[in-house]
Parts: structure tokens; sequence; C-alpha cells
């Protein structure tokens, strides 16, 4: 393990076109080098799809939360009014129609908490610290391919991302 | 192509970057001398409530008939306010109208102050303040449980979603945003954004999740905003009372909100452009657009007051009938012809491009508008009850200096909050913008 952490080197290609970094993302993909991650400071499709990204399952974690609070809310309300058993404007105790709304409010509240978790878990939000191979030009202008390769390869791989028309770091 | 009509796309990542930091930077003295003129306007309002909770309602002008006054006409416009913003960073959103990305997230801002600004007048209605836990669905020994029945049940929990929903959207849009500000930012406020921006890196693992959530909340939000304001009409049309009654309610006061919401935010984007030199950001275009938007929702408050007359007539309801007339012609003629005037022909002076494309009518109709907007809620909640059924219990309303007195301070609250926060946080959105001008320059190619 210690021999792989001393050889194996990280090293950031910074582009400020959006389109030669989807292209650098594409050729690195068919390289030896490997992509570890790309960073930007805003969602490009161009490079998603050069990342071949798949569709977010954060909906389950929406959905889910949803169907919790129609039944939290409705039942809610159905559990209050049984409390006290008494018709209250001719309305039935159980009314279906008023007891909707705040089942329908409800599914909005929870599928929100339900769509946050899910972000907050699968995009790994709840942890502050920032990774080491970060560069601050990500969330300004640049789009920030990282990738690693042995000792050995830094400067081919460097002059790779030169030759895609972006400057590099090497972190060490 | 819109998108390109809407903004400059000469500009480049960097200079958005630059501009709205440099809204971030040391306040001058005039910014603080404002800061504290508004307070004082909070302290006020404060003072009002203090003295209201310590001799009693009764410091207010509620009688009877009329038991609702300002605090709900308030109540109703904070939450209509409070509209605009969602349909202009969720619906619009969703239609992919790229014109509400330089405003967006000003107006969803907008939409959390006044939603909690909104939130207090019930709290102030009250009276007796303390008794406020009463509204909440908890075990208690006295087995005493709110009636889910009552409109102003689904208030509460209406309101109540809104208010966390649009936060956590606020918050959730902002969060790309925060980290491009830790990243220049150096000392204590590093350490600040650092929390609040809970390890963003803009890796595209984060935006994959990030997007598709951001999607969720927008259209989660789309169906709250409608039917958060059909709620607050509820109020209104589940009681039997003449000029309340009526099953127009729930869109003529969705619409009315978004009327009043729009007119909001043209009266706080203009100075903010001019202040923070956003005009390349949110351009002429912009603000054409959201006039154009007004003129729309002007025409529906207006089919809906015409609408209200129809019923009145077609019905041959006589207390239908009279209640109308009298809201035309009796004591309150001033709030209906106000209510007409600015909401639903001042407006459509929007008609002539001139005038839509000119700053000074454009602030100029927008408060209109916004007054406007507040009588047709005293129009409706005052002429409702002060008129009713029964000739003997008709009578009539003023607002008391105390009631004025909380309403300076609700609305010094309110620019209070906004200017604090135009200094504190990103109020345009850096990421939207980039995406725009990658957009554009995708369009000229």
């Amino acid at each position: 393990m210690n021999i792989n952490m001393n050889t194996e080197k990280y090293i950031m290609g910074f582009f400020r076109d959006e389109d030669q970094a989807a292209q650098a993302v594409t050729d690195l993909k068919e390289s030896p080098y490997t992509l570890k991650r790309v960073h930007g400071p805003f969602p490009s499709h161009k490079i998603s799809r050069a990342l071949g990204q798949k569709k977010s399952k954060i909906g389950y974690f929406t959905l889910a939360g949803g169907i919790f609070g129609f039944f939290a809310g409705f039942v809610l309300a159905v559990y209050a009014s049984i409390q006290w058993n008494l018709m209250v404007s001719g309305k039935p105790v159980i009314s279906y129609v008023p007891f909707f709304i705040v089942g329908f409010e409800f599914t909005i509240l929870f599928a929100v908490f339900g769509n946050i978790i899910g972000m907050l878990l699968l995009s790994r939000l709840t942890n502050t610290k920032i990774p080491v191979q970060y560069d601050d030009r990500c969330s300004g202008e640049y789009f920030g391919l990282l990738a690693t390769c042995s000792r050995g390869e830094l400067d081919t791989l460097a002059d790779f991302f030169k030759s895609k028309g972006g400057e590099t770091r090497i972190f060490e | 192509m819109s998108v390109l009509r809407n903004m400059d796309t000469d500009v480049t990542y960097n200079e958005i970057d630059q501009t709205v930091l440099k809204t971030l930077e040391s306040p001058s003295r005039s910014y603080w001398l404002v800061i504290v003129l508004l307070f004082l306007g909070v302290l006020v309002g404060a003072a009002c409530w203090l003295y209201q909770i310590f001799i009693g309602i009764g410091v207010g002008g509620q009688n009877n008939p009329v038991a609702w006054g300002t605090y709900l006409i308030n109540f109703v416009f904070w939450v209509g306010i409070a509209h605009s913003g969602t349909l202009i960073s969720a619906i619009l959103y969703l239609f992919r109208a790229g014109w509400r990305n330089p405003i967006a997230r000003a107006a969803e801002t907008m939409t959390v102050f006044a939603v909690c600004i909104a939130g207090l007048f019930p709290f102030i209605h009250l009276g007796r303040v303390w008794m406020v836990y009463y509204m909440l669905p908890y075990p208690n020994q006295r087995n005493l449980w709110p009636n889910f029945q009552s409109p102003l049940m689904f208030d509460v929990v209406a309101i109540s979603t809104y208010l966390m929903v649009s936060s956590l959207f606020w918050y959730t849009g902002m969060l790309p945003d925060l980290a491009t500000v830790r990243d220049r930012a150096t000392g204590f406020r590093k350490k600040i954004f650092s929390i609040i921006s809970i390890g963003w890196t803009g890796d595209f693992e984060q935006w994959r999740h990030y997007t598709r959530g951001f999607l969720f909340f927008a259209a989660l939000a789309t169906p709250l905003v409608i039917s958060v304001h059909s709620v607050v009409s509820w109020d209104f049309a589940l009681a039997i009372v003449p000029g309340w009654h009526t099953t127009i309610f729930a869109p003529y006061f969705v619409a009315g909100a978004i009327h009043s919401g729009l007119a909001m935010v043209i009266t706080l984007m203009i100075p903010l452009r001019k202040i923070f030199n956003y005009q390349r950001f949110i351009t002429m275009d912009v603000l054409e657009n959201v006039a154009k938007t007004i003129i729309f929702t002007g025409l529906i408050v207006g089919f809906a007051y015409a609408t209200e007359y129809f019923i009145a007539w077609y019905s041959h309801n006589i207390v239908e009938q009279e209640s109308f007339r009298w809201r035309a012609m009796g004591e309150y003629q001033f709030g209906f012809i106000l209510m007409v005037t600015c909401n639903s022909m001042i407006p459509l002076l929007f008609f002539v491009k001139r005038i839509r494309r000119t700053i000074a009518w454009l602030f100029g109709i927008s408060i209109l508008v916004n007054i406007g907007m507040w009588f047709e809620r005293f129009v409706i909640i005052i002429g409702g009850v002060a008129h009713g059924f029964m000739p003997h219990s008709w009578g009539l309303y003023k607002p008391t200096g105390i009631e004025f007195g909380i309403m300076l301070g609700s609305f010094c609250l309110f620019f209070f909050l906004f200017v604090l926060f135009v200094k504190h946080l990103p109020s345009v959105s850096m990421t939207e913008l980039k995406e725009m001008v990658s957009a554009g320059s995708d369009n000229e190619h």
C-alpha cells in the first residue's frame, strides 16, 4: 500500500473551455492514465456526457419522502379528529377532502426532506473537509480534471493535458 | 435567441465572479446608515407589538363585525409577495426561461424573507401570542388537538411547509456559490463559508445528484406555491361571508400573489442592479420580461374582478349584489378604485415598449401595483365582514396608529433583511450566470 502511495501521482489539468475539457475527458478515458474526478464551476452537460454519467438515483429518496409524508399528514389529521369524536359544522369526523390537503402539504414537505437527505448522502456533502487534490480555480473559471499516473509518467501526462489546451498542477 | 438577448455573453466567468464578489466587500458608511434607519423602523414595529401584548388586542382597530384588520391584510400581502420568488426560481426554471437566471437568487431571497414576515402576522393577530402552541398538533394532558377541518389549520401546515421548503431551496441553490466565495475568502470569512458550503467542490459526481435534486426541488415547489395561496384564499372562501364565499378565490389569489410579487421584484432589482453594477447581468431585457409577465397577471386579476361582478349579477343573489355594489360605491370606494386602477389598468401601460424599457416607469408602476395589491386585500378582507348578511351588524373599520406602526415595522424588517443579505451573500447566482454564458456561446457557434 505504501509503495502504491509513493508511486501514484495526482495531476490536475485545467481547462477554461468546456468543449476542450469534454474532449480531454473522452481522450483521457481511452488513455492508460486513470481519471479520478472532474471539478467544474457549473454543471456541464458535455462533460457529463463525456464522463458517461447515469441519471442520479436521488429520485427514490424524494419519492420515499413524499409517500411517507402523505400518510403522515393524513394519519395525523385523522388521529387528531378522532380524539374528540364530535361532528363539527356537519362534516364527518374523518373528512377526506380537508385531510387530503394536510396530506398534500406533508407530501411536499417530506419529499423535500427526502430530496435533501438523498443529495447529502449521495454527494457525500456532510464532510466539510475539502480533499487535498482540489484547486480553488475549479469554483471560478476552470474545469479541473484530476488524473493519476505513476511517477515516471508525470511528464507525459502533463504533456497530454497541454496538448489538449490545458494547464497543469501536480499534487505532491 | 432569448438567452443571448438577456445577458451580455461577452462576459467571462472571471468577470462574473469579480462583479458578484465585489458586492461582498466591506460596506460603505451610507450602507450602515440605511441599516440603522431600517432597524429603527423595525424597533418601532416591535415597540408597537410589545405595547399591544401588554395592553391587549383592543389597541388595534378590529371590532365587531370587522374582526380581521391590517394584520390579516399584511399576512396575505406578504405571502403574496413571496410567491413570485418561487415562480421565478422554480416555475420558470422548469420552463427553461433563461432570463430568470440573473434575478432568481434575489427573488428567492425575497420569498424567504417575505414568508418569515407573513408568518409573524398570525402571531401578532393572535393577541395573546403565548397561546400560539395551541395551533400545533402535539400530545398534551388536556387531549386538545387542532381541528384539521379548519382552513386556518390548513394555513398553519401550508405556510410552515412553504417556509421550510423555500428556505431549503434557497440554500441549496446557493451552495455552489458559497463554495466560490469560500475559495476566494480569507480569515474568519473563509471559516464561515467553509462551514456553510458543507464541502462542495463542484465534483461532477456532486453535480450529477445536485442537478437532479434541484430539478425535483423545482417540481415540488411549483405545486406547493399554488397550494399555499389557494389555502390562504380558503381562509376566506370557506366562510359563508358574501364577497368571500366563491370558487374563483384560489386562482384569483394565486394570480394576485404573483402579480404583487413580480412588482416587488422590479422594485428591488432596479436599485440592486444600479448599486452593485449588475446592469450587464440584470439587463433591460430581463426587466422587460418581468414587465410582460406583469401584464399577463394583471389581466388575470382584472378578469377575476370582472367575474366577481358578473356572478353577483348573474346569480340574482341580492346579498351578493349588495356586497359588490357597496364595494364599488360604499365607504371603502377609494380602496376599490385604487385596486382596479393600480392592478389591472396601470400595468396595461407596459404594452408600450418605451414604457416597459424605461427604468423610471418600471419603478413607478411597480410601486403602484404594490399599493394596489395591498388595497385589494383591504377591500376583500375588510369589505367582506364589514357589510355581511345582516344590515344591523354592518360596521366600519379604521386601522389605528399601533397597526400602522407594526406595518411600518414589517416593511422595514423586510428591507433590513434584504439589505443585509445583499452585502453578505451572493445576491446573483454566479453558477447560473456561467451556465447562461456557456449556453449563449454555444448558440453563437
